[in-house]
Formats: C-alpha cells, sequence, structure tokens
C-alpha cells in the first residue's frame, strides 16, 4: 500500500501494486476471515476469546513495519463488522476500542530493543491493551457499574494466556517465512 | 415480554438461593443494635425464641441504666449518700461481685467505678458531643480513686466505703447479656445461634455444615480487615476508638477512659479479644479487651496475660498492628495491607 | 523491515514480560477477588427491614428514624448516609460501602445498611 503508485494517464486511472501489495491485501482478507470465524464460534466464557486475528497484525508489524500494520488491523475492524452486521454496534465499539489500544501499545513497544525481545513480547503487551480498552468501553459505556472489576482477572489472565500463544504461532511464521525467503 | 423476562429472572434468583433455614432479626438495645440470628428452627420457632431474648435484653437495660431511674441508679444514690447498706436482687450482686473480680484481675485497668468520670467526659449521654472538659475535675475525681474493692458485698446487702464510687456498667452488660442469651437458647434447645450486641459476638452450634463467620472491623474504613470463624461457645469483642467518640481541636477522645488517668486512652484505634468457651465468654469478650487498650505499648502483652487472653489483634494505627500467634492462625485476612504491617507475638 | 532474532524460543526479555503479566494477574485475582461486589442493599429501621435495593441505580432515599430523617443515596454499586439527624454523624462518616458484608449504623436513628451479595464473606460483623 505505501509503496503503490497512482498513475494517471488520459483515458484511464490504473494502480500499479507491488508483490507486497498483494501480498498484505491477502493477510488482511485473512485477518478478517479469522476474525469472522472467531465471532460465529460460540466462546465458553462470554467476552473471552483467543483474538487470532492479533496473528495477522504482529506478522504484518514484523514484515512490513507499524504503519501497514496499523492499517491491516483497521481494515480488519470495519470490514468484519461489516460483514457481521456490526457496523457502529457495541460490538463494533469494543473491537475498535480494542484494536486502537492495542496498537499504541504496538506502537511504544516496537521501539523495544530486538536482542531481549520477540514479537511475543509484543504480542502480551498487545493482548493486555486490548483488553484494557475493551474494558474502559464496558466500565465507561455499557455497564457503568463497579461490579464490573470482577471480571478485570479472568480477561487479564486469558489475555496473558492468549497473547503467550499468538505470539509463539507468530514467531514460528516468521521464521518459516524467512527460511522460504 | 417484559413479564417473561422478569418471571425468568425470578426464578433464576429463587434457584440461585435455596431456601436456608436461617431466621435472622435487629433491633437496638442497649443503645446498640442487636442482631440475632437463628439456624435449624422454624420461623415460628426462632422468632418466639429471639423475641424472648430481646424482652430480657430490655428489661437488663432498664435495670441496669447508668443514667435513668433503675435499680443501679438506686445503688448509686446509696453509694453516694453514705454507708448505709441496700439491699439488692440476688442476681444483680452476683453481678457487682463477679465485676469486682474481673476489676482485681485487670489490676484497677477494668474499672467500672468510675461512673462519675465517664458522665464528666460526657458519654452517660444518648447525644453526647464535643466539650472542653475542666482538668481540675478530672484530677479531683481521679484523687477519689472510686474502685471496685470499696464496695461491700454481704448478701444481698451492699454498699461503698467510697462516696465517689458510681456505677457505669456500659462495658460490661453486653457480655452479660451474651452469656445470658446463650443460657436461655440452650434452655429452649436451639442448637446453632450467633448474637451480636454492638459488635461483640458469641456462637453457639454452627450455620448447617459451616462454622459461623465474622467478619472483623477496619477501625478506619468501612470495611472488615479479615474473617474468623467462630466455633460453638466462642466469643469476640473489639473496643474501639471509633465506636463512641468526639473530635476536639483535632484530638479524638474515645468512650474508653483510663481510670489512672481520668483521660480517655489515647494511641490505640482497637483492640480485639477471641474467648474460648467457658462459663462467662460473652462477659471476657466484653471485658478483657478494656486493659489492653489502656495499657503502654510495652504492657500490652501483660494486660493480655493478666485477662488470660490468648488471642487477640491490636491495631494502634494502620502501621503498628500486633496479633498473638494463636489469633494469627485464625484469621483470614481481607485487607492486604494490614496484613503486610503484621507483628505477631509469641506467647508462651 | 524490523530485524527481530530468528531464535524460536522465547528471548530473555520474553521471559520478563510473561513473569511480570504472571504476577500482574495474581495481584488482579488477589485485590479484586478478595472483596466481592455487592449487588444488592437492605435497609432496616429499628427492627423492620425496610426493604432490599438494587445497587444498579442512582437513587434517593429518605428514612424517617426516631430523630427524623435520613438520607441514603446509593450510586451505580456503592451507597452512603448522605445526611442525618443525629448529633455525631458517625454514619455518614462512614462514607461509600460497596462490598458484600460491608455494614453502616445509625445507631442514633437506629437505621443500618447493609450490602447483600453472592458470596457473603462473613455472617455477622465485630466492631
Amino acid at each position: 500500500m505505501t509503496r503503490s503508485t497512482i498513475k494517471k494517464t488520459s483515458k484511464s486511472t490504473s494502480i500499479q501494486t507491488t508483490k507486497a501489495d498483494h501480498h498484505i491485501a491477502k493477510l488482511t482478507a485473512l485477518a478478517i476471515g479469522l476474525h469472522v470465524l472467531e465471532a460465529v464460534f460460540p466462546s465458553p466464557l462470554p467476552g473471552v476469546k483467543p483474538g487470532i486475528a492479533n496473528i495477522i497484525t504482529l506478522y504484518v508489524l514484523i514484515q512490513y513495519g507499524f504503519g501497514t500494520a496499523a492499517w491491516v488491523s483497521l481494515l480488519r475492524v470495519f470490514a468484519s463488522s461489516l460483514l457481521l452486521g456490526h457496523f457502529l454496534s457495541p460490538t463494533f465499539v469494543l473491537s475498535l476500542s480494542g484494536a486502537l489500544l492495542s496498537l499504541a501499545a504496538l506502537w511504544l513497544a516496537q521501539h523495544l530493543p530486538k536482542r531481549y525481545f520477540s514479537v511475543i513480547t509484543l504480542s502480551i503487551l498487545a493482548a493486555f491493551a486490548h483488553i484494557a480498552g475493551q474494558l474502559l468501553i464496558v466500565r465507561l459505556w455499557l455497564i457503568p457499574h463497579a461490579g464490573v472489576s470482577y471480571l478485570i482477572p479472568i480477561f487479564a489472565f486469558a489475555a496473558l494466556v492468549f497473547g503467550i500463544v499468538n505470539g509463539v504461532i507468530c514467531k514460528r511464521l516468521i521464521n518459516s517465512s524467512h527460511q522460504i525467503s | 415480554m417484559r413479564q417473561l423476562l422478569l418471571l425468568l429472572t425470578n426464578l433464576l434468583l429463587i434457584s440461585c438461593t435455596p431456601n436456608e433455614p436461617l431466621y435472622n432479626t435487629q433491633t437496638y438495645v442497649f443503645g446498640t443494635l442487636v442482631d440475632i440470628s437463628i439456624y435449624g428452627e422454624s420461623d415460628e420457632k426462632a422468632q418466639a425464641v429471639a423475641t424472648k431474648i430481646i424482652h430480657q435484653y430490655n428489661d437488663l437495660h432498664q435495670r441496669l441504666h447508668a443514667w435513668k431511674p433503675s435499680e443501679l441508679s438506686t445503688i448509686n444514690q446509696a453509694f453516694a449518700s453514705g454507708q448505709t447498706p441496700i439491699t439488692v436482687e440476688p442476681d444483680i450482686a452476683k453481678m457487682i461481685a463477679d465485676i469486682a473480680f474481673l476489676s482485681s484481675q485487670s489490676k484497677g485497668a477494668f474499672n467500672p467505678a468510675i461512673g462519675q468520670l465517664i458522665q464528666l467526659w460526657g458519654f452517660q449521654n444518648d447525644t453526647f458531643s464535643a466539650h472542653k472538659v475542666d482538668t481540675e475535675s478530672v484530677k479531683s475525681l481521679v484523687a477519689k480513686r472510686p474502685q471496685m474493692s470499696d464496695i461491700v458485698i454481704n448478701s444481698n446487702q451492699i454498699h461503698s466505703t467510697n462516696p465517689s464510687v458510681q456505677l457505669d456498667l456500659g462495658g460490661y452488660a453486653k457480655g452479660y447479656a451474651l452469656d445470658m442469651g446463650v443460657a436461655y437458647l440452650k434452655q429452649r434447645q436451639v442448637n446453632n445461634a450467633l448474637i451480636n450486641i454492638g459488635g461483640n459476638i458469641i456462637a453457639l452450634g454452627q450455620k448447617g455444615e459451616q462454622p459461623w463467620r465474622v467478619g472483623i472491623q477496619h477501625p478506619r474504613q468501612p470495611n472488615a480487615i479479615a474473617t474468623i470463624a467462630l466455633p460453638s461457645g466462642w466469643a469476640i469483642g473489639t473496643s474501639g476508638d471509633y465506636q463512641r467518640y468526639f473530635v476536639l481541636d483535632g484530638k479524638r477522645y474515645c468512650h474508653v477512659i483510663d481510670p489512672s488517668t481520668g483521660y480517655p486512652a489515647q494511641g490505640m484505634q482497637s483492640v480485639t479479644v477471641l474467648i474460648p468457651p467457658q462459663a462467662n465468654a460473652g462477659v471476657l469478650s466484653d471485658v478483657a479487651s478494656k486493659p489492653i487498650f489502656i495499657a503502654t505499648a510495652n504492657a500490652r502483652v501483660e494486660a493480655a496475660k493478666s485477662m488470660g487472653v490468648k488471642h487477640f489483634l491490636v491495631m494502634a494505627d494502620e502501621q503498628d498492628i500486633q496479633v498473638s500467634d494463636a489469633m494469627q492462625k485464625r484469621l483470614s485476612w481481607l485487607d492486604t495491607k494490614a496484613e503486610k504491617q503484621l507483628k505477631v507475638i509469641q506467647l508462651d | 523491515m524490523i530485524k527481530f532474532s530468528r531464535d524460536r524460543k522465547p528471548l530473555l526479555g520474553d521471559w520478563l514480560v510473561i513473569v511480570i503479566g504472571a504476577i500482574a494477574v495474581i495481584y488482579l485475582f488477589q485485590t479484586l477477588w478478595s472483596n466481592a461486589p455487592a449487588s444488592q442493599l437492605q435497609i432496616r429501621q429499628a427492627d423492620k427491614i425496610i426493604g432490599t435495593y438494587d445497587l444498579n441505580q442512582t437513587r434517593e432515599l429518605h428514612i424517617h428514624g426516631p430523630l427524623g430523617e435520613s438520607h441514603i443515596s446509593i450510586d451505580q454499586g456503592k451507597v452512603r448516609f448522605k445526611q442525618s439527624p443525629c448529633t455525631n454523624q458517625y454514619c455518614v462518616h462512614q462514607g461509600w460501602l460497596a462490598h458484600a458484608g460491608q455494614v453502616a449504623i445509625c445507631l442514633p436513628n437506629q437505621i443500618s445498611l447493609q450490602l447483600i451479595g453472592e458470596n457473603k464473606p462473613y455472617d455477622s460483623l465485630n466492631y
């Protein structure tokens, strides 16, 4: 996307795309697919979801940089909600706030020294930020009740577990893609 | 649709709270809250028993009232007017003898003979308020040395060799009432009950499969700092500077008065004692915390020992919390901040 | 673009983050689960239960006692004595109550507030 160039000729507008653009587009489609898949499957605990689509965000962050990752993440949130018919509903707002906070965490965390911190750290921090963003909306808007604090430990625990798992999966993906190239 | 939802939530609520055979009633006696829970009896019987206990309490309160005409105030008048003996009811004579014994055991730290000091500080009043107390009056009242040992008991005839002796059983009556309540429950063959009089609690039996559980109030916050299981026959009592007090010029004056100085005890927020089963467990839960509350920092353990107390929790302030090893074993802490400040005292 | 280590295993920093994360989760469980939030409020005047109220609302209640009217305010999960005709105002100074088992009593006006939750941590309060 960042490398696309738009050439305006006299007759038509053609967008020249790079190989990377195609790859990113495929990844975005995959992220949307994973997001929708997760939304369709019922969760044993309402609100607790593995967030496998975040693996794609992390993968894109490592391979193509923060700007592209932000695009993929936000595109996924908007497109999935449109597909599921959640657009502008509370579910969408929860998704968006989670994605925005988790992007903010990634933006800060990408400056960590790479010798000591791998994508696993990024995944855990993003997962915590994601849940923080969602709980913030729940507490401020959806359920303005002190009782919500009771759920925080459960969500935090889920965030830690899925953060580690997603991070490990993403690390393997990156390693295998390096081996291919 | 709305009705259906309501019905569903009601069903859910009913299924969540199985109908426990637990009867509870609250009322106000002794100027404080009396809370009686009875487990495992029919509501009719529990209610009848609780009502009778509350009647007994009201009766006791009338008889022992320190600042309204009562049997106790008649005794106090007789004490003040000279050494002519006065005839009292046998239970009151027994009570006074018991108090004299406990007072000597505490080396005078527990001293219900200082009714005049309590009145001077304004605590003999339903609606007491902050007021200055004349230091000279305090000094002269302390100098008159009213003590329980000044009272002479001759079967049901009593008199005082010291006219300044004025009884105030505010630190005894609630504990006495706990023992009285348990005696009546046993008489009526009620095996499981919990009586709470102004924070002093005694347990009988247990609540179903579980022992009765009691929360211990934080002296400065509206929550419990810890909980403790109260097995059958055990009693728990707290003296706190937060129960009855007034603040004057930024200084807190609480209702526990040190008989040796005549001033409210300073530098202590709360003392909780746990008393194992014995005939006067209720009385001890009320009385035994006071000598510890009044004692100076290094005399507290000694004060507890003299009252035979092995289980105590002492909060001088948020940073200075002491607990005896036997007490610590039984406590489940809720307040993690307080738990970190704990100093466990090994008693031998 | 960003060159991360190709090692498959978590790095030193990853372990650090995992450990800190685990500690944070344990801390959250300890602090937020030790006091169960209350869901209902029971108000008594003398020996009568005046009523049981949902805590999840904003509401002002006026309860009559021997001294006069006490104002009680419920505010989304918490409750307090807002105004009381008593001399010492201990009940007002108690402040907000939000956890199951918490109690505020106004002895002079004979009004008690008690919070009821699913898991009441104790049967009675020693104070």
